[in-house]
């Protein structure tokens, strides 16, 4: 079952598994035990690494801060100082790691920054990553602690041995704090605003698409079609007098032309937004949408209630590419469109007993269905064995209709 | 004598160019406007050598027509074309119009835009035309730009003339013509002859000789001996 949802979302799946036998939901480490266990080898092995990884990050944060900041008079300053950052988001990433994997710490990575612009706007959201800068912090205070640890540690083993692994719980839990204050993505909000702003992304994106469609469609099929009707009418007109029984035929041949223009603008105008919907909602619009599928469909609509308009468009249209690659694609014999609703969630599920075999990458618009519900909040799930049948879920927040 | 330049009488620019049979290459994807205009040419007696349905076979057919030395003389094609359904048309067009100096190239658009007029006029406006799809309406006037083409003329569209005359940074000058030579103007740029301008304004070739030099004489330009040459130079003046 491949199940897409926005990445950054997802990206929290792995990482709240337990780690290294911690139970999962437990910030705090568990209780002391009285050996060298293989819990408090690996808190050991973590202030051991202490005093070299401290002295890199120190070096690295004064050098790229210094650097930058001292040749930000110049051009290349500032750009220096943005491309340190980036360095700086790189080296907190590998202290995270470190920390997950020596001390069993759930950290998870802070969402990227949003990319493109060029280099300017590139440099300014560099300089303003709190992220990074709060690594570079991270990597100043770092170097001083661990010359401690590091002198603790020498001292401890070798005068007072049997306190090694308490000292080391102490040191490492020290460590834990450091790491999750100044290396955690900020919180929710940062992760929050990342996430919104991709989706906002995806919904200016699919509406410039959308309107790139309609056009193409209004070029290749009505536009042209009245051409050729313009082009028809043309010669018939200077038909009339030399030969009026061919300009009869061409103006029949006209007005075959025009019946059909009319038809295509009728399905392009239903295509932008079908009135159907608007007037009755998705249970009859469905049904319009069934009646012109290649296979049988059978439509249930199990709500007591019409969803935003928003909502509804999206569950109409999203339908409408389904049964579309349906048509196409699965040479279904049987297709079924149940619509329903759970607390606050809008339930989407298309089954058809077609040949399968869809990916969310067939290049078949799946991708892009996926994309959009993740815009909104939504969620698709594509199941799609060779051979069929093929299940697909799609899920919308409800909305009231406003 | 404005076309003893080019050896040419004047009928065969304006009026007698429908006698002319001119070999034509069509390349339009829309199956149905690719007949419809192969039908508009046949029917008055011109020879549609070959249609294509994208710019690589447009240049293909006439690499291999040009190995055989039987050039069309003209190709009309249209600018959106598959694969990738943007400007392939224009650019086969510029393509051509490098390649082979001596075809016409008029090419066929949904919408006209000024741009494209400026790259397919580059250089020269020798057989060259750029004309809305919705021209194919008016039949006559229609074929009478593809021939004109054909013989190495100019046909533009009066939308992309008014483009130019709107976005001119001339105007205060252009405000010195007469509203009968600002349509004077807009005809010549359209490349349109002098007895073609006669006809449509319903004024003696005499009339419009003399709006054309006064226009001349008003933007500042040398009188040209040649119709292409002169579109050129008033779209090098509306232009810069």
């Amino acid at each position: 079952m491949t199940v897409s949802k926005i990445a950054s979302r997802a990206a929290k799946g792995p990482a709240s598994a337990p780690v290294d036998g911690y139970a999962p939901g437990e910030d705090a480490p568990p209780p002391v035990r009285h050996v060298l266990d293989r819990r408090t080898f690996r808190e050991l092995s973590f202030l051991l690494l202490d005093l070299p990884a401290g002295l890199l990050g120190f070096v690295y944060a004064v050098v790229t801060v210094s650097v930058g900041a001292g040749l930000s008079v110049t051009v290349v300053g500032l750009p220096l100082l943005a491309g340190g950052l980036a360095g700086a988001r790189l080296l907190g990433r590998l202290e995270r790691g470190r920390a997950r994997a020596l001390l069993g710490v759930r950290i998870e990575e802070p969402s990227p920054l949003p990319g493109g612009g060029g280099l300017l706007p590139w440099v300014w959201r560099r300089l303003r990553d709190p992220v990074a800068w709060r690594t570079v912090l991270y990597a100043f205070v770092r170097l001083p602690w661990a010359v401690a640890v590091f002198a603790v540690m020498l001292t401890s083993s070798l005068v007072l041995f049997p306190l090694v692994p308490y000292l080391a719980r102490a040191l490492a839990n020290a460590d834990r704090a450091m790491v999750r204050g100044l290396l955690s993505p900020s919180d929710e909000l940062e992760r929050r605003i990342a996430e919104l702003e991709s989706g906002r992304g995806v919904v200016v994106d699919s509406a410039a698409a959308d309107l790139r469609r309609i056009e193409r469609d209004l070029h290749d099929g009505a536009q042209a079609r009245l051409v050729a009707l313009a082009m028809g009418l043309g010669l018939a007109k200077e038909k009339l007098l030399e030969d009026p029984d061919a300009a009869a035929a061409m103006v029949d041949e006209a007005h075959g032309e025009v019946k059909l223009a009319l038809k295509e603008l009728r399905d392009l105008a239903r295509g932008i937004h079908p009135a159907v919907l608007t007037d009755r909602g998705l249970d009859a619009a469905l049904s319009s949408l069934a009646s012109r599928c290649t296979a049988p469909v059978a439509v249930t609509v199990d709500l007591s209630s019409r969803p935003a308009q928003a909502i509804e468009g999206i569950a109409y249209f999203t339908v409408s590419e389904l049964l579309q690659n349906v048509s196409k694609h699965a040479g279904a014999t049987r297709v079924t469109v149940d619509v329903w609703r759970a607390d606050r969630r809008l339930l989407i599920q298309v089954v058809d007993d077609g040949r399968g075999g869809a990916r969310l990458d067939g290049g078949t618009g799946m991708a892009g269905l996926a994309e959009r519900l993740g815009a909104v909040d939504g969620l698709f799930a594509l199941d799609s064995p060779v051979g069929g049948p093929t299940t697909v879920t799609a899920e919308l927040p409800w909305r009231e209709r406003g | 004598m404005l076309y003893a330049a080019h050896g040419r009488t004047r009928d065969e620019w304006g009026h007698g160019a429908v006698e002319d049979r001119v070999r034509v290459v069509i390349a339009e994807d829309s199956v149905l406007l690719r007949e419809g205009l192969t039908r508009l040419l046949t029917d008055r007696g011109h020879e549609v050598v070959a249609g294509v349905g994208d710019a690589e076979a447009l240049l293909k057919t006439v690499a291999e027509l040009a190995s055989g030395d039987a050039l069309p003389d003209v190709v009309v094609a249209d600018v959106r074309m598959p694969p990738t359904h943007t400007d392939e048309g224009v650019r086969a067009a510029v393509r051509l119009r490098r390649e082979h100096p001596g075809i016409g190239v008029l090419v066929l658009s949904q919408y006209v835009e000024e741009r494209y007029a400026t790259e397919l006029l580059a250089g020269s406006s020798r057989g060259v035309g750029y004309l809305l799809k919705d021209r194919v309406a008016e039949v006559r006037e229609f074929v009478d730009a593809v021939v004109r083409v054909a013989r190495g003329g100019t046909a533009l569209d009066p939308e992309v003339v008014a483009q130019l005359l709107g976005r001119s940074r001339k105007q205060d000058v252009l405000a010195r013509l007469t509203p009968r030579e600002r349509e004077v103007l807009g005809l010549m740029a359209e490349g349109r002859t002098n007895s073609a301008i006669a006809r449509q304004l319903v004024v003696s070739d005499g009339a419009v000789e003399k709006h054309v030099s006064n226009i001349f004489l008003k933007l500042g330009l040398s009188p040209s001996d040649g119709d292409h040459r002169r579109v050129l130079a008033v779209l090098a003046y509306l232009d810069s």
